[in-house]
């Protein structure tokens, strides 16, 4: 692939063992080790002991990993009893006779050097341990991948991205992509504004933002000062009744606070058709902060993936429970119901304030506008969201990815903690998203792959400034180019054949109407359409009477007076006092839900699950064989895919009215195809299973814990029964 | 238009799967014209009390009147537009009692603790006239009408159905069906007046190579009469799953050759193995324990080629201990903060876990080791027939089909015995009767779980098991009556009752599947590990208001169905129009067919 002539390889060893199981060695794999610039690669003629199936990786071979997804190297000498984590730069003073790599994605790969010999396995161990703590940004892999292309380009692919890769997505990195978007959501009463324009005024914010066309430039840089990191604040997104979501950032100078915020805040009222006074919502008050959530998946991690399976079921819901992910998540939901609730009920515009505004900003303001734009559901939709709210709002990445592990106190999974709330939303809703969760997951994993713009640098000016660097050291000539153009994690086609990318598309989905941009322009508006399933019986009331009619006693107020008398008397049953909000969301669950509108999850604790696919998909004891949710989907996904084909025929009748041909299974969207024998429904394929596209065998080799029964799992339930061992440990 | 928003809201909470609300729950009148009560054949109104209040847990006192029949409850809600209606089957009372005396105001409070993890509050005035009942004590009365000498309403109700449920099982078919008789196996009528064992059914299938002289031995030594007997045979390896209660041991190691011979032979019937696994259901402290009443279980001395394994499955005492955590936790409401925690010290998913953990080894044990077993726990009627039935489930893909799973339950439960007249308490005011227990809803609880695991391998969906476990407390059906088979004969019940069955399959499409495929590799293997139990939500909790139904995959896939087959009759009309044309004369372009289509939206 066009990754190998970038791609340079630092150490190997010869005659390694990969671990396929902790127990016996009967399956490990021999092969050789690799360590390039860009994975560590494990190169092996056995196959693995059973026959299944995986997605193919572009960049990535079946037991690569690629650097930047190590998070640790450890090297073990079980003679000596030795063990040592290494970093960049270090001695190692003993021979290792095992490698053990924990990785990002939750795997843990084991290799062992028993018949290597000493030096080399040694070598390639602190090489490992040495690319994958790159010291500066530029020795990322993305750097020399991308930097490659524009070396032997002849014109065609100038900038290494595809061009006609199916790159429909909203990158906003120009000022029409948000002309566009201020049109779509109707936001008339906002500007795109330019005096970011070559990073002059913030360093962290994008060169082109919108801000309330009430506000002129001049006031603008002005109150950029008193801004952290001179970020002024920045409009995400108009709700359709004109309230809009804006992010904002501290007031570092307090003697100008109030100033600056009532400047600000009144110009965004005067952006309100109905003039409305803005609502702050205090993120960094009412969620977890950054270390908060590094800490809930560090210990998630350890009970999913570390502890030994069988010791740690009985206490497995109390972990969970402590660990907090799961708590965090359903915050991060709860918190951006009660944004869409004053968006959407009480029709006021939010102001969404964090300290640095890059990191609980980027979750909040998405989730809102999941929930109430199902543009965002969409594909091409939910890409431009996350290009919108943690690309352009300059997430940092680079720092909570940890990429350089420099700083681990910087390291945090904001943006899987996103994707985890994305999954809640999506697990309830099947219908409305227009991807997969296979696609939330390899997205997820896709931070690991260090050559995308999406996910290698903190901020859009960062992206420039190195790449603009780097050519220079490196004397590339950019041509028409300011800087290297990174492919976004949106092309896919960088990592996936095409076949292999039909497992992003839902087949439940309902929609996509919206969706499609034809020469440059957007034809239909889905938002347009879905206006009238936003309404809430609240719309078209004065606003002072919308307000005051929503106190929490309304309803008791109209109740007669037996049931007031009964509650005195009745001291002992629990009133709920229902707050506003709260009757929002009852009023919602009251009505059928549309797809193409509003859509808010359950938030009872009971109705949010842990995330298996992602979490427990390298699992062995964890995975259902020829199970999970993936046996619907075959279905769900055969039936699409038979639908597809008669409307082709339709189409063909329709069109040139000559015979239909063949084409279908070329254009299919599905995955799973329609057989022959439409009505004959095919059984799903032995090689499904929970983990389905992923496999747990090889992936999931846990360090010490020799003797215990995890092999009897690694081959399915079926041996593992049969060995009956488990019956002399239960007696 | 404030107000109205209000009211949608009321209505919301008692806004269930529109499956539930056919006879369980609350039901809502958008016309109060037509807020009467529907009543059943045979259902007669009894008493009804106005200015009542409901006192519900999730929106507070609600004003209404009250009805009581012979079969329900009902309350409608006067106050609230639209009127709803609070529908609920005496069957499901375990509990009805006034609570506290009355107050200064005349009030008099009534609580009611249903067997499906709901109570309910009302509140109603003191009667001026003492000497006329009130609303609540003809409830109590009808309640539970065996308490009071009275019978079942499912002896009055008369309902005709397309079909008569009571012939869905037919003992001798079924054994058929598995290639039974066979040259090892036969029928033997030793019990066929239910003589030796009244809680067996009257056909057993035994090995040929034992009389029924011998048998009649064993039948003293098995606890309650209940011997070892075929449950199923695997079709190709004839390794059978046999089913008991256990040895009757004692302290002194008590042997009977005829069980001992039995066993053999029930070893020697399969080929393909020289061993016989023992699955016995409890914990061993427990089987030990039970040497002191004269039980046990086998000695590998006793039984040579014979293995014996524990399941530490507890017993019925613990498990309704578990069931009444877990209401604590779930109804009414859920403390957010520590729900996982919460559930984990119920237990009841790990109660769950050991019962399919078990399972799941009998049939592995079976379908990979070839090997035949014999399961028992101390009756036999209890712990044995969760697991044997859910070995079964996995083995045999007709169970996975909704007749088949009806006459899994006709079989393994129904005819063998489990006692649900004592574990469910029908009709009998004795709440405290410790022979009680949730040992039914546990299987089916485990059911659910593997549905889940394996969402295309079973025909039925959800709302068929909510809907057995509904009338298994409605009492309007005979299914679920007596403690057996020789009880319900001798009470008619198939005479004088209607099956469940007979609802079921008149309605099947109610509790179809719509994702369900034939698995060619007919055993299911489900992954029994915490992490893949769930709580089942749509039961335990749907009370709540809070909680709605799932965006229902099944019914879009309902849809894509509906689709399919309009685009195919399109299709076919066009290749049809096409042939016509290419048969009549090409000249005639003037009327192009396909002009009449409209466009279609484009889908996925």
């Amino acid at each position: 692939h066009c990754s190998a002539d970038c791609e340079i390889v630092v150490n190997e060893a010869n005659f390694v063992r990969k671990c396929i199981s902790a127990e016996s060695c009967q399956d490990d794999l021999w092969g050789k080790l690799v360590c390039t610039n860009f994975k560590v690669s494990f190169i092996t003629h056995n196959s693995l002991p059973r026959q299944r199936f995986q997605c193919t990786h572009r960049l990535l071979g079946e037991h690569d990993i690629p650097l930047a997804c190590v998070e640790q190297v450890v090297t073990v000498n079980d003679v000596k009893g030795k063990q040592k984590i290494l970093g960049s730069n270090q001695k190692l003073k003993f021979n290792p006779t095992e490698l053990i790599l924990y990785c990002k994605d939750f795997r843990i790969i084991r290799f062992r050097f028993d018949e290597a010999g000493p030096e080399s396995a040694k070598k390639v161990c602190l090489a490992i341990a040495h690319y994958s703590h790159p010291a500066d940004p530029q020795l990322l892999f993305g750097f020399e991948y991308v930097g490659k292309r524009y070396h032997g380009s002849t014109g065609e692919r100038v900038n290494g991205v595809d061009p006609g890769g199916g790159m429909q997505t909203t990158l906003f990195d120009c000022s029409s992509d948000w002309d566009r978007e201020i049109k779509r959501t109707g936001a008339s009463e906002w500007r795109v504004c330019t005096i970011n324009q070559g990073y002059f005024i913030s360093p962290s914010l994008p060169e082109f933002f919108v801000v309330p066309v009430s506000l002129a430039d001049q006031d603008l840089k002005q109150y950029a000062c008193f801004f952290y990191s001179q970020r002024i604040p920045l409009w995400c997104w108009n709700h359709s009744s004109g309230s809009a979501l804006v992010r904002m950032s501290n007031i570092s100078d307090l003697q100008q606070q109030r100033k600056v915020e009532q400047r600000i805040s009144s110009a965004i009222t005067k952006s309100h058709p109905l003039r409305s006074d803005v609502f702050k919502s205090d993120l960094d008050k009412n969620l977890p902060n950054i270390q908060d959530i590094q800490a809930a998946l560090l210990k998630l991690r350890q009970i999913c993936v570390i502890d030994p399976f069988e010791e740690s079921e009985e206490k497995w819901l109390s972990s969970l429970e402590s660990s907090r992910w799961m708590e965090y998540v359903r915050t991060f939901l709860r918190h951006a119901v009660e944004v869409v609730y004053m968006l959407e009920s009480r029709n006021v515009p939010v102001i969404l304030l964090e300290k640095e505004d890059r990191d609980l900003s980027c979750v909040i303001s998405c989730l809102v506008q999941l929930m109430c734009d199902p543009h965002c559901r969409s594909l091409h939709g939910f890409q431009g969201l996350i290009q919108k709210e943690w690309v352009m709002a300059g997430h940092r990445f680079l720092d909570r990815c940890n990429h350089l592990k420099k700083n681990d106190k910087e390291e945090s999974p904001v943006f899987l903690l996103f994707l985890d709330c994305v999954w809640q939303l999506w697990n309830q809703y099947p219908a409305a998203f227009e991807f997969t969760e296979v696609y939330l997951t390899v997205l997820g994993d896709s931070m690991w792959v260090p050559i995308f713009s999406t996910f290698l640098f903190n901020c859009p000016r960062q992206r420039a400034e190195n790449s603009r660097d780097f050519a220079s050291s490196k004397s590339i000539h950019l041509g028409q180019d300011q800087a290297l153009r990174f492919p976004p994690v949106w092309d896919w086609s960088q990592q996936f054949s095409l076949k292999d990318q039909t497992l992003f598309n839902n087949p439940l989905y309902v929609g996509k109407i919206a969706t499609c941009v034809q020469n440059g322009t957007v034809k239909t508006f889905t938002h347009r359409r879905s206006k009238k399933n936003y309404s809430s019986t609240l719309r078209g009331l004065p606003s002072a009477l919308r307000n005051g009619s929503l106190g929490p006693n309304d309803t008791l107020a109209r109740r007669n007076s037996l049931v007031l008398r009964l509650r005195s008397d009745l001291s002992q049953v629990r009133e709920q006092q229902e707050t506003p909000s709260e009757r929002f969301i009852r009023d919602f669950f009251s009505r059928p839900v549309d797809l193409q509108g509003l859509l808010l999850p359950q938030l009872l604790p009971s109705h949010l699950s842990v995330w298996k696919l992602y979490f427990l998909r390298w699992v062995p004891e964890a995975q259902i064989p020829q199970g999970g949710p993936i046996t619907a989907f075959h279905k769900l996904s055969v039936l699409t895919d038979e639908i597809d084909m008669l409307q082709n025929q339709l189409r063909q009748y329709k069109g040139a009215g000559g015979t239909p041909n063949n084409l279908h299974a070329e254009h299919s969207k599905m995955y799973f195809k329609a057989t022959s024998t439409p009505h004959q429904p095919p059984a799903p394929p032995e090689y499904l299973s929970s983990s389905f596209p992923f496999s747990p065998v090889g992936n999931l080799c846990r360090p010490g814990i020799l003797g215990s029964p995890l092999s009897k799992f690694l081959n399915g339930a079926k041996i593992w029964l049969s060995t009956e061992t488990l019956a002399n440990e239960t007696i | 238009m404030e107000e109205s928003g209000s009211v949608d809201s009321v209505e919301s909470l008692f806004s269930v799967p529109l499956h539930c609300i056919m006879f369980f729950c609350v039901q809502v009148y958008k016309d109060p014209s037509k807020g009467e009560l529907p009543l059943l054949p045979e259902e007669l109104v009894q008493d009804s009390a106005k200015d009542v209040t409901y006192i519900c847990p999730f929106i507070g006192p609600v004003r209404g009147s009250l009805t009581v029949t012979n079969y329900r409850l009902f309350f409608r809600c006067t106050d609230r537009e639209p009127v709803f209606g609070l529908d609920l089957p005496l069957g499901a009372l375990s509990r009805a009692e006034k609570i506290g005396a009355a107050t200064s105001r005349g009030d008099v409070s009534y609580g009611l603790v249903c067997k499906d993890m709901r109570n309910l509050r009302f509140v109603h005035k003191e009667l001026e006239d003492s000497l006329k009942k009130s609303a609540f004590e003809v409830l109590m009365k009808f309640a539970f009408p065996v308490s009071n000498n009275m019978s079942l309403f499912a002896f009055e109700y008369k309902q005709v159905f397309p079909e008569n449920g009571w012939k869905v099982y037919d003992p001798l078919a079924e054994y058929k069906r598995q290639g039974l008789p066979n040259e090892s196996w036969r029928i033997s009528k030793v019990n066929d007046h239910y003589e030796l064992c009244d809680s067996y059914p009257a056909a057993l299938f035994v090995p040929v190579t034992i009389t029924d002289e011998e048998l009649r031995r064993v039948f003293s030594f098995r606890a309650k009469g209940r011997i070892p007997v075929l449950s199923w045979i695997h079709p190709e390896s004839q390794a059978a799953v046999v089913r008991a209660s256990q040895p009757m041991v004692g302290q002194n190691g008590r042997r009977c050759k005829e069980d001992e011979k039995l066993l053999q032979a029930i070893m020697d019937a399969n080929a393909q193995s020289h061993k016989l696994f023992i699955f016995d259901a409890r914990p061993s402290v427990n089987a030990a324990a039970n040497k002191m009443k004269g039980g046990g279980y086998e000695s590998e001395d006793a039984y040579q080629n014979a293995e014996l394994v524990f399941l530490d499955i507890h017993n019925i005492h613990v498990m309704r201990e578990s069931l009444r955590k877990l209401k604590e936790v779930v109804y009414p409401n859920i403390e957010e903060s520590h729900w996982l925690s919460n559930l984990e010290s119920t237990h009841w998913l790990e109660h769950i876990k050991l019962i399919l953990a078990g399972a799941l080894r009998i049939a592995d044990k079976v379908e990979s080791g070839k090997t035949s077993v014999v399961v028992h726990c101390s009756d036999g009627w209890d712990r044995t027939p969760q697991l044997t039935s859910l070995a079964l489930i996995m083995l045999d893909s007709h169970y996975r089909t909704i007749r088949g799973f009806q006459i899994l339950l006709e079989k393994e439960w129904l005819s063998f015995g489990h006692r649900f007249q004592q574990r469910v308490g029908h009709g009998d005011r004795n709440h405290t009767d410790a022979d009680r227990s949730p040992i039914f809803l546990q299987f089916i609880d485990c059911v659910w779980q593997m549905t889940r695991q394996f969402p295309a391998a079973f025909e039925f969906n959800e709302y068929f098991l909510i809907t057995i476990l509904d009338h298994l407390y409605s009492c309007l059906f005979g299914t679920f009556l007596c403690n057996s088979e020789q009880q319900r004969l001798k009470e008619e019940v198939p005479k004088r009752t209607v099956s469940l069955w007979s609802f079921v399959n008149s309605q099947l499409e109610e509790f179809v599947n719509p994702l369900y495929v034939h698995y060619p590799s007919h055993v299911l293997f489900p992954t029994v590990g915490i992490r893949h139990l769930q709580l089942w939500v749509t039961y335990y909790i749907r009370w709540n208001p809070r909680m709605r139904p799932q965006e229902p995959v099944h019914q879009r896939y309902k849809e894509l169905l509906a689709k399919r087959a309009e685009l195919q009759k399109r299709v076919e009309e066009l290749q049809r129009e096409a042939a016509n044309r290419t048969a009549s004369s090409s000249s005639e372009r003037a009327g192009s067919p396909t002009r009449s289509i409209t466009p279609v939206q484009t889908f996925v």
